[in-house]
């Protein structure tokens, strides 16, 4: 994906209103209205955080009779999650590190247990 | 599934990062070496990287700080800063609060990321390790939309480095 367009997916993801409106879709579909009901704004307002988020390729939109109803797109979301994956690798590596590293506190102290018992009365 | 849940894996998938590992060492063996100056240095960080010992402060209590040095060994000029300021502290079980780096290839600045460690004993001498890592600070107004700006200007040249 290019950087671009993960620039517009994180622009829409930096407003709360549309990770409201995200987090609702992830539910399940739902009209304009619907998705207005929670806030204290007007539909023309949430109509244009639609927008923002169809431009993003977040969502996409389809109208069935009159109503039109609003549909979470997760590929998207996942482009955006896969940058993160760097520090998850910074983590797993770290962590084998780790796994070495606390075997050889224990064989150190498993090492220093008989003497200290030695001098126990 | 409750529909809080399906909300709650919705949002995080965007903003944060959640590891589970199991260690073969008890959680106060565990803790300790994330805690303890004389031991984080020892094993945190990529292989390639090391961590100067007299780099290495530690202070595991609320308000305190945990500062360290990552330096590539090919490259020194190649150094990462990580200042950890501690806001929650339960030894042997909870290491939590926000870190301060700075010196991430291809960013500028300083990076702010929550950190949250859960050290959980499990059966025959385990420990079970949560963690939580937020990549971006939550926006919190007018200030915040520049700041995210600066974040994806930096995160777009990491991009561009790794293509």
């Amino acid at each position: 994906m290019a950087a671009d367009q993960l620039s517009v997916i994180f622009a829409a993801l930096a407003d709360p209103t549309r990770r409201a409106i995200l987090a609702r879709l992830a539910v399940g579909d739902a009209t304009v209205t619907e998705l207005a009901e929670p806030f204290s704004i007007s539909l023309p307002a949430i109509s244009r955080h639609l927008k923002v988020l169809e431009k993003a390729g977040l969502i996409s939109r389809s109208r069935s009779g009159q109503w039109r109803s609003s549909t979470l797109q997760a590929a998207p979301l996942g482009e955006a999650t896969a940058w993160m994956e760097q520090y998850r690798r910074f983590w797993d590596v770290s962590f084998d590190r780790l796994d070495a590293h606390l075997r050889r506190v224990q064989q150190h102290r498993a090492g220093q247990a008989p003497s200290g018992d030695g001098t126990a009365p | 599934m409750r529909e809080d849940d399906k909300k709650g894996d919705a949002m995080s998938t965007t903003t944060e990062l959640t590891i589970s590992r199991i260690f073969d060492a008890p959680p106060e063996l565990v803790y300790r070496a994330f805690a303890d100056a004389d031991q984080i240095g020892q094993w945190f960080g990529p292989v390639g990287y090391t961590v100067p010992f007299e780099s290495v402060t530690s202070d595991a209590e609320v308000g305190g700080h945990q500062r360290l040095v990552m330096v590539n060994d090919d490259d020194p000029t190649d150094r990462s800063t990580i200042d950890m300021t501690f806001t929650e502290v339960v030894e042997n079980e909870l290491l939590a609060g926000h870190q301060d780096v700075q010196g991430i290839p291809g960013t500028t600045g300083t990076e702010r990321f929550h950190l949250r460690l859960e050290f959980h004993a499990e059966p025959g001498g385990k420990t079970r390790l949560e963690l939580r890592q937020g990549g971006f600070r939550e926006p919190l107004g007018d200030g915040a939309a520049e700041g995210w700006e600066s974040s994806f200007t930096r995160l777009d040249s990491l991009l561009r480095r790794s293509l």
